[in-house]
């Protein structure tokens, strides 16, 4: 690793100096003006790119940093409130969470692509192409002849070798950036490179050693601007890349480029890209040990993605083969497809213990039996889903001119809804069968009181219902049965369903950062959970239940049919870093991912923490500037979240030996 | 027949082979100073309490009508935080080797099995016997002891496992009974019926500073096992942790020292556990 370029982007963040935030006021420009969208998103990122000042580290390969720290919106707010008055909008309106076909273009150049361009699209070649011709000026003034030459061939013709494609990716990125399109995702690395990086090593430009200090060159470009990305919080950034993975005839495709990203990001310790690791019943065992080598280091890479599972669940969905077995994730585990992919994975989230509580108080006062109860929910959850689905009508989403570029086709319209809260939905019937049904100890009435009252006069109910009740996560089919119906039930309402687009709707097992936000929605939970307290992250148990250890985690969470539910979220496992300690050690949870694999998971978060660390990181913020912790489906640096999320990551379930 | 068990975990990386499921029994003839699972010693349920977190509300202490918290005085079944619990649970073999079966595929999947430790296991040696028993030839079994047993119960239970891993603590007879409360007559002799056993085996030193991790005493019983595999445990230093739980006191503190591999010289054949 080059120190001295980690130390200059990572630690002192010397390259912060050279920005300066954009000044001009480009929204009441256009609106003053009546400029078309198309017309001002495209007029934004010439007016943008040629503001950038060149700047190059002595020591980098890959060039290109932000120095206009902000991007000013092409619309007015006025503007924004008559837009939304006619349509849905999609978080800020922009494009995100998708994945470009960075391959093609790499291989190409851009001036092959002018052809098949509009003129918009054709404006914003020209201006990224001009910003390359002021890097390389610069380049030649510095006496920096190798990246001279570099930006001499790219962006304007394919690469011919690694570091060009390098340099051709991180153009192509950081421009989707500066057009105001958020959560680009990287996509298959290892494999679009590999051509690139065998025809080094083999030709003796490159050896592993050198092409591995190239990654690292590569990857800190991921952090060079990433705090001026948006996100939920710093580091939800959404700049994912895949590693392996089987191709069209079930081959397993980890190479030796897969293993020096690998080894890129343990050396790094960097929160950006984050890795994603595609595996299947086809992966040998030396894989996840060398993959588990990396979870050791604790920024929570790899996330696992299971081939078996996913690829026939999105063929199942509609996807074509050849496109489901080129999946890759979006910002955090979203499954998407790259260059032809329109998908809006994360377009809304179902609130699962809301839907029971709805259930619950409809029915439980005169409902005789829990079967009863079970298609109260069944049709609650329709019902919750129906409103969800007719939200997101008239959609309008900003143009995105560079992007289309990059995707030929927009060949996928599906959307995704997260189903949150898995656990405490399951877990609530669970108790509600075993008091109110089976023993019949508890009487409805006693439930809803201690339910409306947050269980402030009825302790002992609130710790029957909170610690002796049936748990997801402990192995219990008293519980696991009721989250398979549960699943399916959520499953069944969106499937069928079309959007406007003629797009399927996904149903998923992620939560994004509603485990937080839907907290504060829902009161008091039949698990015992008092009102405000969090839900599990994605795929996960309560924060409460007292679990075994993370073999019945797995056989709990392998039990609901995920091929049903495959828009993405991992279940998530915390190990204390400890148990890391040995090589021998790191094999055995080597052997555990891939039991989950075997036994038929489709997403696996494994994370290693440390809670003294963190204790002490929220009384010394100033001395853990580098701890790393996985939030929901990406990585950050402790001390710049907020305290909620925080304290959610030191309140999870962990397994020590 | 019936047992007391303590815990039941899972995902143990360090009793073994693969990953393991470990039982942990309750009651343990010896009394070592720096035992650090003190909820293991009485074979009787215990109260255990825990006052990490707890909110100081009283609820556990107000009377209540659930039959099983009669003995102990307190509610077990209101706390809020979930600090109140009993230490033991009753098992039939049957059930818990049940239990056991139902992961079959999983130990195997995962080349583990099931870890039979305490407590002392030979303590209920009849109740551990047909756990393994009914194990034999479906799960791999290995078992913890101290060695402190009758010949009988010893070689009943070690023949039934496919491992076993046994304490040696202090070759001192003197020594031995000082810091663990016992002589080590019955443990030497058990140790040499198992080096003649044939059955696979590893001797164990706990290494603690001052006491066990003297060159006198590892070097006495280096020669006393000889090519024997040994492994030498580091010592605990959260080993108090859980004394006040069970309302018993931790008396001597050890310092933690840090471990190196110097202590390896003293064996033909030992690893230290990292």
């Amino acid at each position: 690793m080059n120190s001295t370029l980690y130390n200059y982007y990572v630690i002192d963040k010397a390259h912060h100096a050279f920005r300066e935030p954009c000044k001009i006021d480009l929204s009441t420009e256009f609106s003053s003006k009546g400029l078309s969208p198309e017309e001002r998103v495209c007029q934004r990122l010439e007016r943008l790119l040629a503001l950038e000042v060149p700047h190059i580290h002595p020591d980098e390969k890959i060039v290109l940093m932000r120095t206009v720290a902000t991007i000013p919106d092409c619309f007015t707010s006025d503007e924004w409130a008559q837009i939304k008055s006619k349509h849905y909008i999609h978080e800020n309106g922009y494009v995100s969470n998708l994945c470009p076909d960075y391959e093609k273009t790499i291989k190409l150049g851009l001036l092959a692509r002018l052809d098949e361009c509009n003129d918009y699209q054709k404006r914003a070649i020209n201006a990224i192409i001009s910003l390359c011709d002021r890097y390389k000026d610069e380049a030649v003034k510095l006496g920096r002849t190798d990246v001279a030459a570099t930006l001499e061939r790219v962006p304007r013709y394919g690469a011919r070798n690694l570091v060009e494609a390098l340099q051709f990716f991180r153009i192509l990125h950081y421009t989707l950036w500066i057009e105001g399109e958020y959560h680009n995702t990287v996509g298959r690395f290892d494999q679009f490179m590999y051509p690139y990086f065998k025809q080094d090593i083999d030709n003796g430009t490159h050896t592993l050693d050198s092409a591995l200090e190239l990654i690292e060159d590569f990857f800190l470009s991921f952090n060079k601007d990433s705090d001026l990305y948006m996100g939920v919080q710093q580091g939800d950034n959404g700049q994912s890349l895949v590693l392996g993975g089987t191709d069209i005839d079930g081959n397993d495709c980890f190479n030796e480029l897969s293993d020096i990203c690998l080894t890129a990001s343990k050396n790094l310790k960097l929160i950006d890209p984050k890795i994603n690791l595609r595996v299947s019943s086809k992966t040998p065992i030396e894989i996840y040990e060398r993959a588990t080598g990396l979870t050791k280091v604790g920024l929570g890479f790899p996330q696992y993605e299971n081939d078996d599972v996913v690829i026939p669940a999105l063929e199942k969905l509609g996807y074509a083969k050849e496109d489901a077995v080129n999946y890759v994730v979006a910002a955090c585990w979203e499954f998407i497809i790259p260059g032809v992919g329109n998908d809006i994975a994360n377009i809304g989230a179902l609130n699962l213990p809301l839907s029971v509580d709805r259930a619950v108080r409809r029915y439980l006062p005169n409902g005789e039996s829990f079967d009863g109860l079970m298609n109260a929910v069944d049709d609650q959850i329709k019902r919750d889903c129906e409103k969800i689905m007719n939200e997101k009508e008239n959609i309008w989403i900003a143009p995105s001119h560079f992007m289309d570029i990059l995707r030929d086709d927009k060949k996928y319209n599906n959307y995704g809804i997260h189903g949150c809260g898995i656990a405490c939905a399951a877990d609530s019937l669970a108790a509600i069968k075993k008091y109110v049904y089976d023993e019949k100890s508890v009487s409805p009435e006693k439930l809803i009181t201690a339910l409306d009252t947050d269980f402030a006069n009825d302790p002992e109910l609130m710790h029957k219902l909170r610690f002796e009740a049936p748990k997801m996560g402990t192995n219990d089919d008293a519980a696991d049965s009721i989250a398979c119906k549960i699943m399916d039930s959520f499953a069944d309402a969106l499937e069928g369903r079309k959007n406007e687009f003629g797009g399927v709707w996904r149903a998923g097992t992620g939560t994004a950062m509603f485990y937080l936000w839907f907290a504060d929605v829902i009161g008091a939970t039949a698990d015992g959970r008092r009102k405000g307290e969090p839900l599990g992250t994605n795929y996960s148990p309560n924060l409460f239940t007292k679990i075994d250890g993370p073999i019945s985690v797995i056989q709990s969470f392998t039990k609901p049919n995920v091929s049903r539910t495959i828009n993405g979220g991992p279940l998530t496992l915390e190990f204390a870093s400890g148990i890391f300690n040995s090589d021998e050690n790191t094999k055995k949870v080597a052997s555990l991912i891939r039991f989950f694999v075997l036994n038929g998971g489709h997403q696996l978060q494994l994370n290693a923490v440390n809670l003294e660390k963190m204790k002490d990181a929220q009384l010394h913020p100033e001395l853990y500037k580098q701890l790393v912790v996985r939030i929901w489906g990406w990585s950050a640096y402790f001390v710049e979240l907020d305290k909620p999320y925080q304290d959610h990551v030191m309140a999870r379930q962990e397994y020590s030996v | 027949m019936k047992g007391i068990v303590f815990d039941i975990k899972e995902f143990a990386l360090n009793d073994g082979n693969g990953i393991r499921t470990t039982i942990f029994m309750k009651g343990c003839p010896l009394r070592c100073i720096w035992c650090h699972n003190p909820e293991g010693l009485s074979p009787q349920k215990q109260l255990f309490v825990k006052k990490k977190g707890c909110l100081n509300c009283g609820l556990c202490k107000k009377p209540c009508e659930h039959e099983d918290c009669k003995a102990f005085g307190r509610c077990l079944h209101v706390c809020p935080c979930n600090l109140i619990s009993i230490a033991g649970v009753e098992w039939e073999s049957d059930a818990l080797a049940a239990k056991l079966l139902k992961q079959k595929d999983v130990f195997n999947a995962l080349n583990g099995g099931v870890t039979i430790s305490g407590g002392e296991p030979l303590m209920q040696w009849e109740f551990t016997a047909e756990i393994l028993k009914a194990l034999k030839g479906n799960i791999h079994t290995t078992i913890e002891t101290c060695g402190f047993a009758s010949t009988k119960a010893f070689e009943t239970v070690i023949n039934l496992c496919d491992f076993v891993f046994m304490d040696i603590k202090l070759f001192d007879r003197e020594l031995h009974k000082k810091y663990t409360g016992v002589e080590n007559d019955i443990i030497l002799k058990n140790a040499r019926i198992l080096m003649e056993s044939g059955i696979p085996h590893t001797f164990r030193i706990p290494l603690i500073p001052g006491i066990t991790d003297t060159a006198e005493n590892l070097g006495a019983i280096s020669e006393f096992v000889g090519e024997e595999k040994v492994e030498l445990l580091p010592y605990n230093n959260l080993a108090g942790a859980k004394y006040e739980s069970v309302g018993l006191q931790f008396t001597d503190k050890i310092e933690l020292q840090d471990k190196n591999n110097a202590v390896l010289q003293h064996f033909k054949n030992a690893t230290l556990r990292k």
